[in-house]
C-alpha cells in the first residue's frame, strides 16, 4: 500500500512538473510563510520532540549527535 | 523496497543530469548574478522549555521527570563570494533534571532538612528525626540516615549538565542557481557524551524552478562516558563485597517487608562492553510548485544507529526479583506514589535495547497561500522502525497577516505511536528477557500540541545596532501534552539583524 502512495506521489509530482509558474508569477509562493523547509523557530520544538517521541526525521531537523537522554 | 530506492535515485540522477546540462548553458552566458546571500545575518535565538511527568526512565518508570532547559543561540550566515554562504550555528543548552539527579537519589537528612517539609525538626536535637508517613503515622531515626525517592530531585552532581555544540556549514550555488552542493561539520559535548557530525547534500532546481531535488547524508559519530545508578556502579566496583565497601558501607538495606537485609545482589548488570553510537542518514526530498499559491514537498529519510542505543543510567526493575529499599521503610507501601518521600528501590539493572536500529519517516508538506491574509501550512510524517514503532505526525499552522510588518501564528500539531517492542512498565519486565526499557519516550502515547507566534518583519531594516539592521523579531510559545502525563512548555525568542550591503 505503500508504495503506490509513494508511486502516485512521485507519478503526481512527475506530471505536476509539466505545470510552470514563471518568475514574475511566484509572488505569493516566495511569501516567508510558504517557504517549505521548517521555521527557524521550530528548531528547538524539533529538539525536545526527537527526544520525547520515538519518531524523528523528515522535516530538515535533527536526526542523530546528542543523547537525548534528559 | 529495494525497487522503489532505485526509482527514486534513477528520477533523482536524472534529473540532476539534466541540471547540469542546463546550467552550463546558461554558466557561459555573462548575465547579471545577484548574490546568493546579500549581506551578513545574525540569527540571535533563545529558548526556555520545562516539563513536568511522572514517568521518570531513571526510575526505571516512575517518579519526577521535571526538567528546565535554556538554550541560547546564535547562527551567523556570511557570503563568502557571489555563490558561496557559510553558516555558523553555536549553542549551549543548560538544564536542570529532577529524572538525571537520580542516577544517585541517596541523600543525608543533613543536607535535605530544610528543604522539605517531611521531617520535623524539633526532634534533631537529639539526633532523632521523626518522619510523618501519608497515613499519618510517625517514626524515628537518626538524622545521617541516607534515602531518596523516585518522587524528588536529588541534589548529586547529575543534576545540572550543559550541553555546547556548534554546527558548520558551507553552500555554493551555480552561477544559474540551479545546482547547490553542501557539506558541514557538527560538534556537541556534555559531561558524559560526545558527538562529532559531518555532512553533504547536492540541490538541483529544474522546470524553471518549478520543482526541486535534494539528496543529503549525514553520520554522526557520538561516544559515551557511561554513568551508571550508584547502586550498580558500586556493584561494578566491588563486586559481590559491595555492602562492605565504598558507599554502602554501614548503610541499611532493607527487603519488601522493611526488615534489614544483605540479600540485594544486582548480578543481571554488566558494564557496557563498547561506547560508540553511530547514526547514518540518508536523505531525499522532491518539492513542486503546483499552482502559485500552491506548492508541495516530499521529504523521505533512512536513519541507521549502531551501537549503544539504550542509555546507561535508566533502572529497570524485574517483576520476578524480589525488591530492595534504602531510606525509610515506612514508605514502601506508597512508593509508586507521589506519596513516597523517602525510600529508594535498588535497581535490578540498567535498559538494554539492541545494537541496531532502522528508521523509515517519510514526510510531506503542503502549503496553500489562501489569500492576503492567511496562509495555510500543512505537514504530515509516516514513521516505521525496525523496534516495532509506527507514528503518525500531522501539523498544521495558519500564518494570519495583521499587518506588512506583523504576523501571528497559530499551530496545532498531533502525534501518535506505538510502543517500542522492548517497553514495559515499571516492575513488570522479566529478567530472562534480553531487551528491556521502562522509557515512556518508546511507550504506547498521543501528544497534542498548541502553539501561538507573533513575527514581527521590517524589510527596510530602519532600527539599527552598529552596522547591523534588525530585519526580524520572533515569539512563540507552545504548550505540549503527552497522553502519559507528561506536559510541557517551551517559549522561544528569535531576532535577526542584516549586515549593510
Amino acid at each position: 500500500m505503500r508504495k503506490k502512495i509513494l508511486a502516485l506521489f512521485f507519478a503526481s509530482v512527475m506530471i505536476g512538473s509539466c505545470v510552470s509558474v514563471k518568475e514574475y508569477k511566484k509572488i505569493y509562493l516566495n511569501d516567508a510563510d510558504m517557504k517549505l523547509s521548517a521555521n527557524q523557530n521550530e528548531r528547538f520544538e524539533n529538539n525536545f520532540q526527537v527526544y520525547r517521541e520515538a519518531a524523528s526525521g523528515a522535516n530538515s531537523g535533527k536526526t542523530g549527535g546528542g543523547c537525548g537522554c534528559n | 523496497m529495494m525497487m522503489m530506492k532505485r526509482t527514486i535515485l534513477f528520477v533523482f540522477l536524472l534529473c540532476a543530469a539534466f541540471t547540469l546540462v542546463k546550467a552550463q548553458e546558461v554558466d557561459s552566458s555573462k548575465v547579471y548574478k545577484k548574490k546568493v546571500l546579500e549581506s551578513t545575518e545574525v540569527d540571535l535565538l533563545y529558548s526556555l522549555y520545562n516539563q513536568a511527568g511522572v514517568h521518570s526512565p531513571v526510575n526505571g518508570g516512575i517518579g519526577t521527570e521535571q526538567l528546565v532547559d535554556g538554550t541560547p543561540t546564535i547562527v551567523v550566515s556570511m557570503p563568502l563570494s557571489d555563490n558561496d554562504v557559510l553558516t555558523i550555528d553555536a549553542g549551549i543548552s543548560a538544564y536542570t533534571s529532577a529524572s538525571s539527579s537520580n542516577i544517585n537519589p541517596f541523600m543525608s537528612v543533613a543536607s535535605t532538612l530544610k528543604s522539605t517539609n517531611l521531617f520535623n525538626t524539633t526532634g534533631a536535637s537529639r539526633g532523632v528525626t521523626p518522619v510523618v508517613t501519608p497515613s499519618g503515622t510517625t517514626t524515628t531515626t537518626t538524622p545521617s540516615k541516607p534515602y531518596g525517592s523516585p518522587w524528588i530531585a536529588s541534589t548529586g552532581a547529575s543534576h545540572a549538565d550543559v550541553n555546547k555544540a556548534v554546527h558548520a556549514d558551507f553552500s555554493h550555488s551555480s552561477d544559474s542557481r540551479n545546482f547547490i552542493w553542501g557539506t558541514n561539520v557538527a560538534y556537541s559535548k556534555e559531561f558524559d557524551y560526545i558527538s562529532y557530525g559531518f555532512g553533504g547534500n547536492l540541490t538541483g532546481l529544474f522546470n524553471e524552478k518549478n520543482t526541486e531535488i535534494g539528496l543529503k547524508g549525514s553520520a554522526y559519530l557520538d561516544t559515551w562516558k557511561p554513568i551508571y545508578p550508584t547502586e550498580l556502579r558500586e556493584y561494578m566496583d566491588y563486586g559481590s563485597n559491595f555492602q562492605s565497601s565504598g558507599y554502602f558501607k554501614g548503610v541499611t538495606i532493607m527487603n519488601q517487608s522493611g526488615n534489614t537485609s544483605t540479600a540485594y545482589l544486582p548480578s543481571a548488570f554488566k558494564p557496557w562492553d563498547s561506547k560508540g553510537r553511530n547514526s547514518y542518514t540518508a536523505s531525499l526530498f522532491v518539492s513542486q510548485i503546483l499552482s502559485q499559491t500552491l506548492q508541495a514537498a516530499v521529504f523521505f529519510d533512512i536513519v541507521s544507529q549502531q551501537g549503544m542505543l539504550s542509555t546507561p543510567y535508566q533502572r529497570v526493575y524485574f517483576a520476578d526479583k524480589p525488591n530492595y529499599y534504602i531510606g525509610y521503610s515506612a514508605f514502601i507501601p506508597y512508593y509508586a506514589t507521589p506519596d513516597n518521600k523517602a525510600v529508594y528501590q535498588l535497581a535490578d539493572d540498567i535498559e538494554r535495547l539492541p545494537k541496531s536500529r532502522i528508521k523509515f519517516p517519510i514526510g510531506v508538506r503542503l502549503n496553500y497561500y489562501i489569500n492576503e491574509t492567511f496562509v495555510l501550512r500543512s505537514y504530515y510524517r509516516y514513521y516505521v522502525d525496525n523496534w516495532g514503532i509506527r507514528a503518525h505526525t500531522v501539523n498544521f499552522d495558519l500564518p494570519v497577516k495583521l499587518s506588512q510588518s506583523f504576523t501571528f501564528t497559530p499551530s496545532y500539531r498531533f502525534y501518535k505511536q506505538s510502543q517500542t517492542d522492548y517497553f514495559a512498565p515499571y516492575e513488570t519486565h522479566l529478567s530472562t528477557e534480553q531487551f528491556y526499557t521502562s522509557d515512556y519516550d518508546l511507550s504506547k502515547f498521543t501528544s497534542n500540541q498548541y502553539s501561538f507566534a507573533l513575527n514581527y518583519t521590517d524589510i527596510f531594516t530602519n532600527f539599527k545596532v552598529g552596522s547591523m539592521g534588525l530585519k526580524n523579531v520572533n515569539l512563540k510559545y507552545s504548550h505540549y501534552t503527552r497522553s502519559d502525563g507528561l506536559d510541557a512548555n517551551i517559549f522561544s525568542f528569535g531576532v535577526k539583524f542584516v549586515g549593510d550591503k
